[in-house]
């Protein structure tokens, strides 16, 4: 790649750096940058041992997974759909996640159960809105979006009776599953590995995707197979979305505002864009939920809270500059 | 791998006195918690975290209130619990805080706290000793095994007694008491009350009252103002957050056809004496106990 395309990526993988530093030296029980360095290197008491490398670094690195996860499954969706408004969650996908982990959490299920119901539930809803749009007729991302965001109201429907019917004492961690929390994700290295593993698939095709942001037809007349390809996104980006979701509840808007700001910033060119989203989703969750972790400690807040309160100024104030 | 390592090297260490000298000095506590696992610890607990505001109510209540080193949200009472540092609220705790309080024994709340929360805590190595008594007895034999897995068995027996005892001696009062019709109101908006099996439920039938809404499947159902008019209780009795809630009670006045309404028999009871499973329960008990006879001398 040209020096040009490679810069913007090196100085957002040293800010994903410095956010992960930070993450980790953060959190309510106050430690020196000495005392965090030395555990890293295997010192330090047993308790410093436990907080930084049993509790914050696991949680420091599925945060940057779910948000590198789901930054790129909403520019993903971006190009499928041709539309500004996607994002990973438009499709249904969180709704069905939601109604899978509410329902263990409902029969008083916890931990691996939930994630595994949620994951069952986003995948569910990927094959019901796939199927549906598909229909008798064709398949276009008109089609598709308009079955996506209906499927999902249906969800949210069931969503609000589940929380209607249940016992008062499940509500709290419902709430806190609905608006996401990365407080409930175990081992970070799987979505870790999928992410890493996405970005690089993702390389070579870099260029289609470039032609089909611009309309299958011209995709099509250009020699790209827009069939398979709309095909592929389609599962990447639900699959992506799925896991995010399975690690840390529905977390909003970072699929949405960290594509556009990117693109603000940097131009649409997907090759850039789609490992940019990657380091720039994981950056935002990571300072998002050192946040949540400190802002009231010990109260802790939903993640979800934070990256909406960060993501809405700062993505308006990027529009409102750009024209 | 190193905890256990330490922890079996201590277990070691502790087994090898016992060879010549018996009794052994610190003796291994056992105890099975309310959702049937058993809890050992090497020695009894000296630094216990509670993880509901009942829980800490009833570590107090076994004699072990010194030992408390860490609390949740809410944990108002004995006044002493408002001085212990809080990890945060029982439904999303600060791991990171109770592990640097370090404690040796964790109470959970089964439903209450999230269960990947205290999973995390097992993980770490802390023994969690999960309640929810949902009987008078259970609050009974919680503070038992509560003071046997913190070596404060000679109060904390005294006190399950004490309130074994005043259960028992209400049971006695009430038995051939006259029936009652009660409905207990838990919350306003929206409305809600308990059924049979909850422990407010069962103050009621101690009290010799009939919950009208004691048959309903779930523990607290949410009913209409219709159902409640439909049910025409003798009595009706309200908790909720505060101390000052008459407006629960006077929105009932606007329907004269309610006996409860008629004869003037709309009953404030603290919640905090009532809707915690605590000692407290038995004062709770016997000013429900008092309302009714109330209700039942305007016959």
């Amino acid at each position: 790649m040209s020096r040009p395309v490679t810069m913007p990526l090196v100085i957002l993988a040293i800010a994903s750096l410095i956010a992960m530093v930070l993450s980790v030296g953060i959190g309510s029980v106050s430690m020196t940058p000495a005392e965090v360095g030395a555990v890293i290197f295997g010192e330090g008491s047993s308790l410093q041992q436990t907080l930084v490398l049993d509790l914050r670094l696991p949680r420091t690195l599925a945060a940057f997974a779910t948000g590198g996860l789901l930054a790129v499954a909403g520019a993903l969706m971006q190009v499928l759909l041709r539309n500004p408004l996607a994002d990973p969650y438009v499709l249904g996908l969180s709704g069905g996640a939601a109604v899978g982990a509410l329902l263990a959490m409902l029969a008083g299920l916890g931990g691996l159960i939930v994630s595994g119901s949620a994951f069952a539930g986003a995948m569910l809803a990927t094959l019901m809105v796939f199927g549906l749009a598909h229909g008798t007729g064709s398949w276009t991302p008109s089609r598709l979006l308009l079955t996506g965001v209906v499927v999902a109201a249906g969800w949210g429907a069931v969503i609000t009776l589940m929380l209607a019917v249940s016992p008062a004492q499940r509500l709290p961690g419902m709430l806190y599953w609905l608006m996401g929390d990365v407080s409930y994700a175990r081992s970070p290295w799987p979505a870790l590995v999928l992410l890493f593993l996405v970005c690089l698939l993702l390389v070579p095709l870099g260029r289609s995707l470039n032609v089909l942001a611009r309309g299958p037809m011209q995709a099509a007349a250009l020699g790209v197979s827009v069939r398979p390809l709309e095909w592929m996104i389609y599962i990447l980006a639900s699959l992506l979305t799925a896991t995010a979701v399975t690690m840390a509840g529905s977390i909003g808007f970072v699929g949405l505002v960290v594509p556009h700001m990117l693109r603000l910033v940097l131009g649409n060119d997907q090759r850039l864009i789609l490992p940019a989203c990657a380091l720039a989703g994981g950056t935002l969750l990571v300072l998002a939920d050192t946040l949540a972790r400190v802002v009231i400690a010990p109260e802790q807040l939903p993640v979800g809270v934070i990256t909406a309160l960060l993501g809405v100024p700062t993505f308006l104030y990027l529009l409102y500059r750009s024209r | 791998m190193r905890y256990l390592a330490a922890r079996l090297l201590t277990v070691f260490l502790a087994a090898l006195p016992a060879a010549w000298h018996i009794p052994l000095q610190a003796a291994q506590v056992c105890a099975t918690d309310d959702t049937g696992k058993e809890v050992c610890l090497e020695r009894p607990a000296s630094r216990i975290a509670a993880l509901s505001p009942g829980a800490t109510e009833l570590v107090w209540a076994a004699g072990a209130g010194d030992k408390v080193v860490a609390v949740v949200s809410f944990s108002d009472y004995p006044e002493e619990a408002k001085d212990v540092p809080s990890v945060g609220s029982h439904t999303r705790m600060d791991l990171e805080r109770l592990m640097e309080l370090q404690p040796d024994l964790v109470i959970g709340w089964v439903t209450g706290n999230p269960p990947e929360q205290i999973e995390a805590l097992r993980d770490l190595g802390l023994p969690v000793f999960s309640i929810e008594p949902r009987s008078f007895e259970g609050v009974s034999h919680t503070i038992e095994r509560l003071s046997q897995l913190a070596g404060t068995e000679a109060e904390g027996f005294a006190e399950a007694a004490r309130f074994r005892e005043g259960i028992g001696s209400l049971e006695r009062q009430y038995r051939n008491a006259e029936p009652v019709s009660v409905f207990y109101q838990v919350w306003d908006e929206p409305l809600m009350t308990v059924n049979n099996e909850h422990l407010i439920g069962k103050v009621i039938t101690l009290c010799g009252g009939v919950n009208v809404f004691g048959d309903l499947d779930r523990l607290v159902p949410r009913i209409s103002a219709e159902a409640v008019i439909g049910a025409n209780p003798e009595a009706i009795l309200a908790g909720g957050m505060g101390e000052e809630n008459r407006h629960w009670l006077t929105r009932w006045e606007a329907f004269p056809s309610i006996d409860a309404t008629a004869s003037d028999n709309l009953y404030f009871v603290p919640p905090s004496l009532i809707q915690r499973p605590t000692p407290r329960m038995l004062q709770g008990s016997q000013l429900f106990c008092e309302k009714l006879d109330d209700a039942r001398a305007k016959r």
